[in-house]
């Protein structure tokens, strides 16, 4: 490794620290989510750096972009005092706090890291086997084809969480908000903006396939691109109460689950897709998920009420 | 093994078709419970002949990719799952203070059943992480049914358990550096006693203690618990804090190499003992009924523990059973006491513990499930409580050097029987009872009464039951 | 490389960890366990380059992490908001303290 590159890796590392130390401890909670977001971003740069594209895109649009803007929704409804500076930080009693729990932390870290170091030279067993199945997946992307051959049954649980995240969300009523008036500049450059995500959602999904990409940074582009629409009011509200909504939300799950049950009747083995038929099966099931991401990530940023119940 | 996946896929294809139709019926639910009950039972049935069995999902090689493992407990546990879900959804249709009409309850309550069948079955580390998260998102989207003043301990409920799924999280990443597998089987033959496994060990243990309350990881659980619809806290108790359970038991007995389970045995103990004294003590003195209900749940992981904690210290395979007993007996004395309960708070209108003055006059039924059930907890024989606590102090009392565990077993034990009389004590004060708002419902009473009399039934079959615990735990 | 980045993941779940154990306000324990989540990919990442070619199973892992810890976040924050504005309108008076963990 070269000297240049292991000054990258200590900046990259110090900053990330940086970042979160100001995310968790500014005293100004509008101040700690910006920086959560430049902590985010920061992070999708540091998986490019470690081989990880699939991570990088990932990272970017549903780490910093959807959470970023899921805290900024939040801190625009909180009350005033929210927002304030706050005080409480440098009291003294929290000083005796911070000292001991700074202490409990450094001995902490000496455990984790005699833990974690032996790490290094640790076997490296299931890339090769995965490398060595690739031709009989379907695809040419090994992280597609972990995600939707070797672990397509997390991949399934996962859509199920993406789901109740929705169920829960719909179960706290709030008092209902108004969007304010878009902003000439805003609508103008939505409608120059959303074609764009469409293609580009579209060309991750496709892409997805053989290279970095696939149905969840899909889904995250695609729902970005409705959620500015929405914001807009170029969109109508997407209503849990159209059947199609629901139907797309349910879609991605529906979709896998008959695949797995035809696979099943056909091979006699849950989730195995005939070989033949395995590539156009996986495209299905990710063109399925994708929309159902999308959909259930717009209906989490931009879902009020009226939308979201009964 | 083909049984138990359907067993999974039938709520979960429930919940969907619910979601899509937006239906509110409640006979889907307690049809597909039915369903999936059978077909748990007929998996049962074949591990019991054949032994346990493996699926590896998309037939891809095993370490590799996700496996099914069907063992006898896990089967055991597909039965219990679905039948206390097809008790709790006949009692969420039929009574009127299941507080769960015109909500998310049925879609939720099949997602639930479908990830905790999906938990038993599952036989990888990752797996389990992406089911815990599963179970505590529905757990805490369930609690939130019972409307605003549920919020706060929901949202303490979803925080801590995140937050325990990352201890779980970052042990798993640990174990998979070291080893390169994340199957449970093959990992088993792999590990050592190194520092690393050690690390990986008390991060994944923590966790996992977090999620399933034991002491003194348990203050989240009360608050969420008791303000949750009394047909969620009976699914929560008897259900939901098994899941961490079971991962933890299969953690430490099959993972665990035995040098490390020796020196982490008897801190679980202690910690199981400290959760009978506190937990039963608090509900001791909980001033609501639902509340006393919930601590009397952290109390009662405390035997589970304890017993996980000795089968680990002394290596004795008997111990295993004990465990299991604990967790079948706890859960169905548990749902009745929640429905008894909550149907007892509705009818006489007040969710103090003072409230259910003279409630054997007013309402006898559901106060005699409230004390069977109770008798089951405090391990009168012949109840399946008291099954569970003979195989336990069996191996305490066969040796004097174990006899300070036994006596913390018996403190314990008069603790629990003071929560549960100061309940029943109160009810047979007929001189002023509170004056049901409501003609009591007897159906749901009689319902509450069910799981009650089954775990009492447990005692018809204790010595096959035993016996065959005993053959395929070890 | 990885043990610089393998360090990094160590601390910054740490951070999360105490800044989880010391904050007392929900917006800043939700990003607590974000940062906590991050540190635990970070560690994986950091696994998944030790090979002669990064490990897939890694990267997979952690998008699935990264789905979950969305959707968790979202609800939480979803949840925090009428406990802040009940726990604001309950204790304007004295000092208003949010429910803590």
């Amino acid at each position: 490794m070269s000297g240049v590159e292991s000054v990258f890796d200590f900046a990259l590392a110090g900053l990330l620290l940086m970042l979160a130390i100001g995310a968790l401890h500014a005293p100004r909670l509008y101040v700690c989510v910006m920086l959560f977001i430049a902590f985010g971003l920061v992070l999708a740069l540091t998986w490019a750096r470690l081989g990880a594209p699939d991570l990088a895109l990932a990272e970017a649009a549903i780490g910093a972009g959807l959470t970023g803007v899921l805290m900024l929704g939040m801190l625009a409804r909180s009350p005033q005092e929210v927002m304030e500076v706050s005080r409480r930080v440098l009291s003294r009693g929290n000083l005796a706090v911070w000292a001991l729990s700074g202490l409990v932390l450094v001995m902490l870290s000496q455990v984790l890291w005699r833990g974690v170091s032996g790490l290094l030279d640790g076997p490296v067993l299931l890339p090769d086997m995965a490398a060595h199945h690739q031709e009989q997946t379907g695809v040419d992307h090994p992280v597609t084809a972990v995600l939707l051959n070797y672990r397509a049954w997390d991949t399934l649980l996962e859509l199920v969480v993406l789901l109740l995240a929705l169920l829960g969300v719909r179960q706290v009523r709030l008092s209902r908000e108004r969007f304010p008036a878009p902003w000439p500049l805003l609508l103008a450059w939505t409608r120059v903006l959303v074609p764009l995500t469409v293609l580009v959602g579209g060309y991750v999904l496709w892409r997805g396939a053989f290279a970095p990409g696939g149905a969840f940074q899909a889904g995250a582009v695609l729902a970005a691109g409705a959620v500015a629409l929405r914001l807009c009011q170029v969109l109508p509200p997407i209503r849990w109460q159209q059947l199609w909504v629901r139907a797309l939300i349910v879609g991605g799950l529906m979709i896998f689950l008959l695949v797995g049950l035809v696979s099943a009747g056909w091979r006699g083995g849950w989730l195995a897709y005939p070989s033949a038929w395995a590539g156009t099966m996986i495209l299905l099931i990710e063109v399925a998920a994708a929309l159902s991401i999308a959909t259930i990530l717009t209906l989490l940023v931009v879902g009020e009420d009226e939308e979201l119940w009964p | 093994m083909n049984y138990a996946v359907i067993s999974l896929l039938i709520p979960l294809l429930t919940a969907l078709m619910l979601l899509v139709t937006r239906s509110r019926n409640g006979w889907w639910v307690i049809g597909s419970s039915t369903l999936s009950l059978s077909s748990a039972a007929v998996a049962l049935q074949s591990v019991m002949h054949g032994g346990s069995q493996w699926l590896n999902l998309g037939d891809w090689e095993s370490p590799l990719a996700i496996r099914f493992h069907l063992m006898p407990v896990s089967a055991l546990l597909l039965v219990f799952t679905a039948l206390i879900h097809l008790l709790v959804s006949i009692y969420a249709e039929r009574s009127r203070h299941s507080q769960t009409k015109r909500t998310d309850f049925w879609p939720l309550a099949s997602l639930l059943h479908a990830g905790l069948a999906a938990l038993w079955l599952s036989n990888d580390l990752f797996n389990w992480y992406v089911t815990l998260e599963l179970l505590g998102l529905v757990s805490v989207a369930l609690v939130t049914i019972s409307g605003p003043k549920a919020y706060g301990p929901a949202l303490r409920y979803l925080l801590l358990s995140l937050a325990a799924s990352l201890f779980y999280l970052l042990g798993v990443a640990v174990l998979y550096g070291r080893y390169g597998v994340l199957d449970l089987a093959v990992l088993a033959e792999l590990t050592d006693a190194g520092p690393t496994t050690r690390l990986a060990l008390v991060l994944m243990t923590l966790g996992l203690m977090l999620k399933a309350a034991c002491w003194p990881l348990h203050l989240w659980l009360p608050p969420a618990h008791a303000s949750a619809p009394t047909a969620v806290s009976a699914l929560l108790s008897a259900l939901v804090v098994k899941g961490p359970l079971f991962i933890l038991w299969m953690l430490w007995s099959r993972v665990a190499p035995s040098e490390l389970a020796v020196q982490a045995g008897p801190l679980l103990a202690l910690a199981g003992i400290m959760a009978l004294i506190f937990g039963g003590w608090s509900a001791l003195r909980a001033p609501y009924i639902k509340t006393l209900v919930a601590y009397s749940t952290v109390a009662q992981l405390g035997y589970a523990l304890l017993a996980l904690g000795l089968l680990l210290y002394w290596q004795k395979p008997e111990l295993h059973v004990a465990l299991w007993l604990f967790v079948l007996a706890h859960g169905l004395a548990k749902v009745s006491m929640f429905l008894a309960a909550g149907e007892m708070q509705g009818a006489l209108g007040s969710k103090r513990v003072r409230g259910l003055k003279g409630a054997t006059q007013t309402m006898p039924v559901a106060m005699f499930a409230f004390a069977v059930a109770g008798g089951s907890l405090i391990g009168l024989p012949p109840s399946g409580g008291f099954l569970a606590k003979w195989v336990l102090l069996r191996e305490l009392l066969l040796q004097p050097v174990h006899w300070p565990w036994a006596a913390g077993v018996l403190l314990g034990t008069l603790i629990s029987a003071a929560y549960v009389f100061r309940v029943v004590t109160l009810a047979f004060d007929r001189a002023n009872p509170t004056r049901p708002s409501y003609d009591p419902d007897r159906f749901a009473q009689w319902l509450a009464l069910l799981p009650a009399i089954l775990v009492w039934g447990m005692a018809l079959i204790s010595r096959p039951l035993i016996e065959w615990l005993t053959g395929v735990t070890a | 490389m990885t043990l610089t980045y393998l360090a990094t993941g160590a601390v910054l779940w740490l951070l999360g960890l105490h800044a989880l154990l010391v904050q007392r306000q929900v917006l800043r324990q939700i990003i607590a366990i974000n940062v906590m989540g991050s540190g635990v990919f970070m560690v994986m990442v950091a696994l998944a380059t030790r090979g002669t070619s990064t490990d897939p199973i890694l990267h997979a892992l952690v998008v699935t992490g990264l789905v979950v810890a969305v959707s968790a976040t979202a609800f939480a924050l979803r949840l925090a908001l009428p406990v802040i504005k009940a726990s604001r309108s309950s204790a304007k008076s004295s000092r208003a303290v949010e429910p803590k963990l």
